[in-house]
């Protein structure tokens, strides 16, 4: 059975915003992770195993990040220790930042759903 | 040879295609089986680089389909050989024809809101200190505004439910709280519903002056799709 015709669209898509400049800014960013290169069937396998191993180190850095700040905030550390912890933790950032680019994975892609518990990060 | 596959529809989808220039200035041509119809082009390589010719080649050809039927699509870059693609169609059938349902009469609408912390922040002092130590202070701030941040982040995304209740079959909402992006919705609105929908966001837009709106479409359902040969 043929399906009943649908409501024609124009072809263009309309694209409203009065802040041009800021969210081609913040969708630069997003895209500053998509791979130069596509192949579908090679990398949804090998992107798997990378999501989940990125996963979990997102989610170590990210407790480190903030026992460090309650170790700072409880005076725990000389100021030559925390700019050496921070310098520490803002490399272990930026080496993410460059995994999760090579791998075309996004901020949002690093999580894992535990069920009842909810989700990871 | 590979194919460069571009949608999935069914009997509406032959009409639409015409004569537009696909993926490598390839003429897209259609591959019927199982009762649903690919709109695929020949293509000699095994991958595709991500250039703004070739994405938009791939949106042009989805787009002609789109203005008439609205299809599944596929990602940009699946490139996949005749024999996998009828086979995906043939084994895959009963589920592509349950997506082709859920959108059919549909358009995909993106809503992305910032909400400018910068802003809201500005006049804070840069703390002294080492980059280091300038880091794990940042991290801080961060933190104490995470939960602050969040509850922001979902009275956002419950009022843009109240504001378009009825107008959108479905919803995917992907909150970021600690971005200035902190929200993006996708939204599935009936062709018929499209007027409504614009004219409610257009006055929902006027109620928030401190939130920063990009809102556009019709788009192909990709947000609602899962095609993968």
């Amino acid at each position: 059975m043929k399906p009943s015709p649908e409501v024609p669209l124009p072809v263009e898509p309309e694209i409203n915003t009065l802040h041009a400049a800021e969210f081609a800014r913040e969708l630069r960013r997003v895209s500053e992770t998509l791979p130069p290169r596509i192949n579908i069937d090679a990398q949804s396998v090998e992107q798997g195993l990378a999501k989940l191993v990125l996963t979990l180190i997102e989610f170590i850095r990210r407790l480190l990040e903030k026992q460090a700040v309650r170790r700072m905030e409880g005076g725990d550390l000389a100021p030559e220790q925390i700019e050496e912890l921070g310098l520490a933790l803002m490399k272990l950032e930026e080496k993410m930042r460059e995994l999760k680019a090579q791998f075309g994975l996004a901020e949002e892609d690093l999580n894992l759903d535990l069920g009842p518990i909810g989700r990871l990060i | 040879m590979n194919l460069y596959a571009y949608c999935l529809g069914d009997e509406a989808t032959a009409v639409a295609v015409g004569d537009v220039a696909g993926v490598a200035g390839a003429r897209p041509r259609l591959v019927a089986r199982a009762g649903l119809t690919a709109v695929v082009s020949e293509y000699g390589e095994e991958r595709i680089a991500v250039t703004r010719e070739g994405v938009l080649a791939h949106e042009r050809v989805v787009r002609r389909v789109l203005a008439e039927t609205t299809p599944l699509p596929f990602r940009f870059g699946t490139i996949v050989s005749e024999a996998r693609l009828e086979s995906y169609l043939d084994t895959q059938q009963a589920k592509l024809k349950a997506q082709l349902a859920r959108v059919r009469g549909a358009v995909e609408m993106s809503v992305k809101i910032i909400w400018n912390r910068e802003a809201a922040g500005a006049g804070a002092e840069e703390p002294a200190g080492g980059s280091g130590t300038r880091f794990l202070m940042k991290k801080r701030r961060e933190l104490l505004g995470e939960g602050e941040a969040e509850g922001r982040a979902a009275e956002v995304d419950a009022w843009l439910g109240r504001a378009l209740e009825g107008l959108a079959r479905e919803s995917l909402v992907s909150l970021r709280p600690s971005e200035n992006l902190i929200l993006a919705a996708a939204h599935l609105v009936e062709r018929g519903l499209l007027a409504d929908y614009r004219r409610a966001l257009g006055r929902a837009r006027t109620e928030r002056p401190e939130l920063h709106f990009l809102t556009s479409g019709a788009w192909p359902p990709y947000s609602f799709t899962r095609v993968d040969p």
